[in-house]
């Protein structure tokens, strides 16, 4: 059998991202694959260390826009847990109400890219269609479609007025039949199942061993969800199930998806319903001392980190991440495993690859 | 919102987009105008494709990362020579919140000529169409004379996060905004007769936490988001405004008198006496208050 290398980027994956992969085939299957990464390397480490606590909460919402509200978040609460700042009550809500918006849509996305991938062009259309309910919402509350400004260190800076919480509350409504919908699609839909059925398939063992997150891990039957295991913010006061799957395969990674988008509209009633009324941020801002905290949070693609040290002064002296897509991609290897070529963008889309994120 | 193209053409415009390092906030907005029909760019007579030699307009995100410089110039290369570059968000301009990295080699312009700019981070969908609008007008505009029109936009009235707008009569000169921003794009200049503050709109993210931070409320937030312009006129994107001196009334010294808006926000009812100190330097406030300059 003939071996020859190719090399894929953006272009030929349908990635909105500049990936580029090196893969191996033997005849017209992958034998194996290199991830030739660093083209979105744009020094985060570096900048944060040069930019004070304020300026990293606008950094850092840029660091991907996918994810763009877990990171914030997420570096705020590592910042309040050296700094010993509790946040209101209120602040929780609004923070698990701007993470749950930023889920649907990125899984959304997701799911769209994926239909594009293979040829189902009124699908992805129509996934599209229904994220703009959304992005609109986001646009109407936050100001911006992808990137909130909703944090601040010591709790948010947007509230929702009742009309707000009539309007987000109205859009939720409308999110649930199109989502109830877009499952059984991709559950059932022949077309969809020919394509992502058995189709780059992650078994379980090979799941845990490469340490997998977020929908990936769940949809390969890890109960897995940090919402779940440590509740942060307002998770322990909100009601929902880890969206499991069994297959392992392109499907059961969308159908986690699609449950989860369909639980996130669940959370955000949840928390229109519970929340409670009081400040938005916490007064004054103290020092912040010199410390370390380490911080998670369920991003839409799997667990994300944040280390922070810090020694007194108003910049970090370092902070580090571990984000969701760097196991998940070292995983591609045994996805794409034996699969022909035309399968290679549908697969690799299929774990929501952040290169932003990432790269860094 | 719809855009009418003024002739029905009939091979469509192409549209290539170059990613070199971008948040992914600018291309997730881009994919909108090829997915969703309201922003379809389809409006416009153009279409996306995924081969550089067939670019009538080069779209191009993110900030330009050393790692994506080769192959950036290698597929601008080529493009068609008669293309129309655009610079897409603030990221290709100016950096936005990445500039000053190691690993940044921005400016795009340093490296290949950018025809238009569009501001955002990232732009809305509508602000895309408009700046793509833009360059439409400047390659009919090249290809058969004349100077490019701008097309006026139906406005609609949506709280969108657009151009930060500076009011000078009440900024105290307390500089926290330019402490917050993370973009750099507020600068502050210590002239003849006042103190000056100058904001960029093509390094602005518009982020709005300078004007979260502001305790007069002089930096706010507008709806305002149509910023498209020709990238020659990028130095003209800026908000300015000066606060000018004005003697102490205790010993004349050219001073920065505090605006009405922080005494109300410190001290709730100002009487008289507080009302004076607005007018004058530290060290006459400190006099007013202990007697003797403090040392
Ligand atoms: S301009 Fe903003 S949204 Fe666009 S790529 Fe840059 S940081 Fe991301
Ligand atoms: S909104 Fe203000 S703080 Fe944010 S980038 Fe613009 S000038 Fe800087």
């Amino acid at each position: 059998m003939s071996t020859k290398l190719i090399e894929l980027g953006p272009h030929q994956l349908a990635l909105e991202e500049p990936m580029y992969f090196r893969v191996k085939l033997e005849g017209d299957r992958v034998a194996d694959l290199d991830v030739l990464p660093g083209q979105v390397h744009r020094g985060m480490e570096h900048l944060v260390m040069r930019r004070n606590f304020y300026q990293n909460i606008t950094l850092l919402e840029r660091l991907c826009s996918l994810c763009s509200n877990s990171h914030p978040s997420t570096f705020c609460a590592a910042v309040e847990e050296v700094a010993g700042i509790t946040i209101p009550e209120r602040a929780e809500y609004l923070r698990a109400v701007a993470d749950e918006i930023k889920r649907i849509a990125s899984h959304l996305f997701c799911c769209a890219v994926q239909a594009n991938v293979i040829g189902e062009t009124a699908l992805f259309r129509r996934v599209m269609e229904v994220r703009e309910i959304m992005q609109r919402a986001k646009e109407a509350i936050y100001g911006n479609r992808m990137d909130l400004a909703a944090n601040v260190i010591g709790g948010v800076r947007y509230d929702l007025s009742v009309e707000g919480a009539a309007y987000l509350a109205r859009q939720m409504e409308a999110m649930k039949q199109p989502l109830d919908e877009l499952y059984l699609q991709y559950s059932n839909n022949p077309a969809l199942l020919v394509r992502m059925a058995g189709v780059g398939v992650l078994p379980r063992a090979a799941a845990r061993e490469y340490a997998v997150v977020g929908p990936v891990a769940r949809g390969c039957g890890i109960d897995y969800d940090v919402r779940k295991k440590s509740p942060y913010g307002a998770y322990d006061r909100l009601e929902f199930e880890v969206a499991v799957q069994e297959g392992g395969d392109v499907r059961a990674r969308n159908l986690v998806r699609l449950a989860e988008a369909r639980q996130s509209v669940s959370l955000i009633e949840q928390c229109l319903a519970q929340l409670p009324a009081g400040p938005l941020c916490a007064d004054t801002l103290p020092e912040i001392p010199a410390g370390e905290a380490i911080a998670k949070s369920e991003a839409p693609r799997g667990e994300l980190m944040y280390y922070l040290r810090t020694d007194g002064s108003d910049m970090p002296v370092r902070l580090k991440w571990r984000v969701p897509s760097y196991m998940n991609w070292d995983a591609l290897k045994v996805m794409l495993k034996g699969e022909p070529v035309a399968n290679i963008p549908l697969i690799v889309n299929s774990i929501d690859p952040c290169i932003a994120c990432t790269d860094r | 919102m719809h855009i009418q193209a003024e002739e029905n053409a009939i091979v469509p415009v192409r549209l290539f987009r170059i990613n070199t390092g971008s948040c992914n906030g600018c291309d997730v907005e881009l994919a909108v105008t090829s997915a969703v029909t309201e922003f379809d760019v389809e409006q416009l007579g153009c279409r996306y494709t995924e081969a550089a030699r067939e670019a009538d307009i080069l779209l191009i995100t993110g900030p330009l990362t050393v790692r994506a410089r080769e192959e950036v110039l290698r597929l601008y290369a080529e493009t068609p020579q008669d293309k129309v570059t655009v610079a897409v968000g603030v990221c290709p301009v100016s950096g936005g919140v990445f500039r000053d990295s190691y690993a940044v080699d921005g400016p795009l312009e340093r490296h290949l000529p950018v025809d238009v700019n569009i501001p955002g981070c990232p732009p809305r969908p509508q602000a895309l169409l408009a700046g793509i609008a833009e360059a439409l007008e400047l390659r009919r505009a090249r290809r058969e004379g004349g100077a490019p029109v701008r097309r006026a936009l139906p406005v609609d009235n949506f709280p969108a996060r657009g151009r930060l707008s500076y009011d000078a009569g009440s900024c105290v000169d307390c500089r926290i905004c330019r402490h917050v921003c993370a973009a750099g794009a507020i600068r502050f200049e210590e002239g003849e007769t006042g103190v000056s503050l100058t904001l960029w709109h093509n390094s602005c993210v518009f982020c709005g936490l300078c004007s979260h931070y502001c305790p007069t409320g002089a930096l706010s937030v507008t709806g305002d988001w149509r910023l498209d312009h020709p990238a020659a006129d990028a130095f003209r994107q800026v908000e300015r405004g000066e606060v000018p001196y004005a003697p102490c009334v205790g010993c004349g010294e050219p001073i920065i008198p505090a605006a009405p808006q922080l005494l109300h926000a410190a001290f709730r009812r100002p009487n008289p006496d507080i009302e004076r100190l607005k007018s004058l330097c530290p060290a006459c406030r400190q006099q007013m208050s202990i007697g003797v300059p403090r040392r």
